[in-house]
């Protein structure tokens, strides 16, 4: 970025005259998905073995001690889950499965994984989504207010808050704010998703705040949001810090630039140069935190989830986990793998959009 | 470019309302609310299924309970003499092996049909014959229609334990035409689990409105209820880790909390109740007598050793106020369990001449444990180091081996422990449960202690599993504890207590040994 004095980016590109055949976008598409198609079959090879390798027995997690005392009672129960099956067969039937959309039965409720998963991961994905939107404003905002205010006062404190989202465990900070807002200060609302006694709102997108906007109930709605701030806000504690940290010193960089100089020095407008310019090229260093952040906030989700009674999938991975419910943790790591997957592609496929110097190969 | 900013600071704006949002929306309490009373019960799901059939873990005997009736119950907390439900008389006959039930008239299931003989027959040779967790119950037992109002269960041998069985929430009736509708069979081949997990085929006073495994189950007074109407006309379960429980019945978000600890309970504010009862669980020590297992553990002098040198009031201390230290290994209480005054004290004296004369100088052994498990909010993980202070002061080196509780259970199971913690609660609230601690049963071969190891307490089982009448079973089955606790491999240690919080508005909780909490007997202040 450094050898372009004059232009802002969008910089020329440097191999003009070599037109690509396909459109680069699409070829570069195409190869990711299959890619990402290699990827997840890796992922199910992965979860299964892992899984298998855990000593103990799901027959023992999942039947009484009385039960496990009769030998026809556990033969009749590996048999209906297909465990009497040699281990190299379980794989194929899992993966045969997972070819005609079939995650396979979960052990513990009796139900399709894949209904399960419809249940489970809209609670994530809201609260993740909400999470997710909170830290990318607050983080970039905050990043660049340091950056502009090098070494002043603000500048300090939004260090000071990046290093405590950063450094604090989540865990620990959940419980901690469940205690000061919802017990000591009783700001917030208790445990679950929406009020017990508004009930839930009727099902579309299982996102329980717009399910209460579809159905026109406010009292839904501004339940579920409220229900929705603390741990959402504490999920992106750690993502916000990240993000201000590498925001400021990615703008940081940019403002030493010749061209910043060269911007303000003709007389453009504070505001233009710090979005077209200087922005514009910070992003993306941020843009590559920004998705290997949010991949954390998944396994963060885990722990919030449990403090908060929040019932999505990092609770439904906990529960399969312990009683060792092999097509759940598989279905639930074939979704995280899945999202990852879609986090790079996009991470990717932004790189272009930011940067026109980035070809999509 | 104008819109771009635009835009970062409409997001901006969304964001700071949207935790603005979050610090206005405090909830009402939950009961107040619509005319209707509901209440928020937070409890740690162990939940499998709502099909009564298969239920077998606490939570899912709370909603059985609450969803379904079944032939006898208890009254209250009382489990020493089961008391007529859908049945309203029952008869043992001379022999002990047949069981007569006249049917009582009038019930009706959630659809407004009546609870009929072919329903009960249904019922039971499905949990029987589907080969379910809980299907041991009705082992052997043969169930059959005398007439429209009669049920006759007939055993191969004298089974007086049957009217104690038949109050499980396992045994519930099932509406059998609906069921059948949805799956139900009477083999392995059954599907309505499916079914019932979504919607009750019970006569009991509460139905299913949602359910859910690992969040939340919500139930709903049924309208057609036969009996009393329940004070609650909806119930909601939350599955809620102890820590959260706790500040959720604190605030008002929730009415009864189930699974606090004794340091939990300690500094509850007094608007609130709690109850603490020693729980039917007890926990133990296992010493493995096989001699292919170990060859410490066997000697007899060795477990004299730690018998003598547990610091059983140190260990109650631990486990908090409400709990109690276990005599025997019957829980305090079942018919025939050891008094009070006979509970353990440490002889530590004792202990270290008992391990001086068992020749074996300073020995070190394993002990194995489920490391993430919790009894009534106990864990085993402080325990286990307790004991292994205490016998360190003994001259007994206590190698700790904890495990994920699906793990340890492999060994223990298998009978490969040298040494082991584990806690037994009744599988129904009789002592002949319990026969299953003596040589070559299931409990007593995990302990590696085969048929024929001890003649003495062989008898003493045969004798308790034989007497019949109240009386002759008390003293059977107190001889054969004291037999355990003088030649067995099993060191009882303690009952935690079960603590459970409620809200000043709730009446007439007591824990049960069996469903833990009645849903439909709580009543509202």
């Amino acid at each position: 970025m450094s050898d372009t004095p004059d232009s802002p980016p969008p910089v020329p590109d440097t191999r003009a005259g070599r037109r690509p055949k396909a459109h680069p976008l699409a070829r570069f598409l195409v190869r990711r998905v299959l890619l990402a198609l290699l990827m997840a079959w890796g992922i199910t090879l992965v979860t299964f073995v892992l899984t298998n390798l855990v000593p103990g027995d799901p027959v023992a997690a999942n039947l009484g001690q009385r039960a496990l005392g009769d030998p026809a009672i556990v033969a009749q129960w590996r048999a209906e889950h297909g465990l009497d099956q040699p281990l190299w067969q379980q794989y194929l039937i899992h993966l045969q499965g997972l070819l005609h959309g079939d995650l396979g039965m979960s052990q513990q409720s009796h139900r399709p994984v894949s209904e399960d998963l419809a249940e489970f991961v809209p609670a994530t994905l809201e609260l993740a989504g909400a999470a997710i939107l909170v830290s990318l404003v607050l983080g970039v905002a905050f990043g660049v207010v340091a950056a502009l205010r090098r070494d002043r006062l603000s500048d300090h404190a939004l260090r000071v808050l990046s290093l405590i989202g950063i450094s604090v465990p989540t865990f620990w900070l959940a419980l901690v704010a469940f205690y000061v807002f919802f017990y000591r200060l009783q700001l917030t609302p208790g445990s679950g998703r929406v009020d017990v006694a508004l009930g839930p709102a009727p099902p579309v997108t299982g996102l329980q705040t717009v399910d209460a906007l579809l159905a026109g109930r406010w009292d839904i709605f501004s339940s579920a949001l409220a229900h929705l701030a603390t741990p959402a806000l504490v999920l992106a504690l750690y993502t916000i810090g990240l993000l201000t940290r590498f925001t400021r010193s990615a703008v940081l960089e940019v403002l030493g630039q010749d061209y910043v100089r060269a911007a303000r020095a003709k007389g453009l407008p504070g505001r233009v140069v710090l979005f077209r310019y200087v922005l514009r090229s910070a992003l993306v260093p941020i843009i590559t935190v920004a998705g290997l952040a949010f991949g954390s906030l998944l396994s963060g989700t885990v722990l919030v989830e449990a403090i908060f009674a929040w019932p999505g999938i990092g609770q439904y991975a906990y529960k399969s986990a312990t009683t060792l419910d092999l097509p759940a943790v598989m279905g639930v790591g074939l979704v995280v793998g899945a999202v990852y997957l879609v986090i790079n592609l996009a991470v990717d496929v932004l790189y272009g959009v930011i940067d026109p110097r980035v070809r999509l190969r | 470019m104008a819109t771009r900013s635009q835009t970062a600071a409409l997001l901006l704006a969304g964001a700071l309302a949207l935790a603005a949002c979050g610090s206005g929306g405090a909830s009402p309490s939950p009961s107040a609310s619509g005319g209707s009373r509901t209440l928020v019960i937070d409890t740690s799901f162990d939940l499998k299924t709502a099909d009564p059939g298969r239920t077998y873990e606490p939570t899912g005997l709370i909603v059985g309970k609450a969803v379904y009736e079944t032939l006898l119950t208890f009254d209250g907390a009382d489990v020493t003499k089961p008391v007529p439900a859908l049945a309203e008389s029952y008869e043992l006959s001379e022999d002990g092996r047949t069981l007569t039930l006249k049917l009582r008239q009038g019930a009706t299931f959630a659809d407004g049909s009546p609870v009929t003989a072919d329903d009960v027959v249904f019922s039971l040779t499905r949990v029987r014959d589907m080969k379910g967790t809980p299907s041991f119950l009705l082992d052997g037992v043969d169930v059959a229609k005398t007439d429209d109002s009669t049920i006759t269960l007939t055993s191969k041998t004298a089974n007086p334990t049957l009217p104690f069985i038949l109050p499980n929430p396992a045994l519930g009736i099932i509406n059998s035409k609906l069921a059948q509708q949805h799956g139900a069979t009477t083999d392995p081949q059954d599907k309505a689990e499916q079914y019932l997990n979504s919607s009750s085929a019970g006569s009991g006073p509460y139905q299913i409105e949602s359910f859910n495994v690992s969040s939340q189950v919500t139930l709903k007074a049924n309208p057609a209820y036969h009996g009393t109407k329940p004070a609650y006309d909806r119930v909601v379960i939350r599955n809620v880790e102890a820590a959260t429980q706790k500040l959720n019945v604190s605030r008002g978000d929730s009415q009864i909390a189930l699974n606090l600890s004794g340091d939990q309970v300690a500094g509850m504010p007094a608007t609130l109740q709690v109850t603490k009862t020693p729980s039917a669980n007890v926990i133990f020590l296992l010493a493995n007598q096989d001699s292919a297992v170990s060859g410490t553990t066997t000697n007899a002098k060795f477990v004299e050793a730690v018998r003598k040198g547990v610091d059983y009031a140190g260990l109650l201390e631990l486990a908090g106020e409400g709990s109690a230290l276990a005599p025997g290994i019957i829980p305090s209480q079942l018919l025939g369990a050891l008094p009070a005054s006979q509970a353990p004290a440490r002889d530590l004296e004792g202990a270290k001449a008992a391990l001086a004369a068992s020749g074996l100088g300073n020995p070190t052994v394993k002990l194995e444990y489920p490391s993430e498990l919790t009894v009534n909010g106990l864990s085993f993980q402080p325990l286990a180091e307790r004991i292994q202070a205490n016998l360190k002061e003994v001259g007994i080196t206590v190698d700790l081996q904890p495990a994920p509780v699906t793990t340890a259970l492999d060994n223990y199971r298998n009978g490969k422990e040298e040494m082991g913690l584990w806690y037994w609660g009744p599988d129904y609230p009789d002592p002949s449960d319990y026969l299953l601690f003596l040589p070559g049963k299931t409990v007593g071969l995990r302990a590696g202690w085969k048929e024929g190891a001890s003649k003495e307490v062989e008898e003493s089982g045969e004798k308790a599993a034989a007497a019949i009448g109240d009386e002759a079973r008390t003293a059977a089955y107190a001889d054969m504890q004291n037999q355990l606790n003088a030649a067995g491999p099993f060191v009882p240690l303690l009952q935690p207590s079960q603590n459970i919080v409620t809200a000043a508005s709730v009446t007439g909780l007591a824990y049960h040994p069996v469903w833990t909490v009645d849903i439909a007997d709580l009543g509202v202040k």
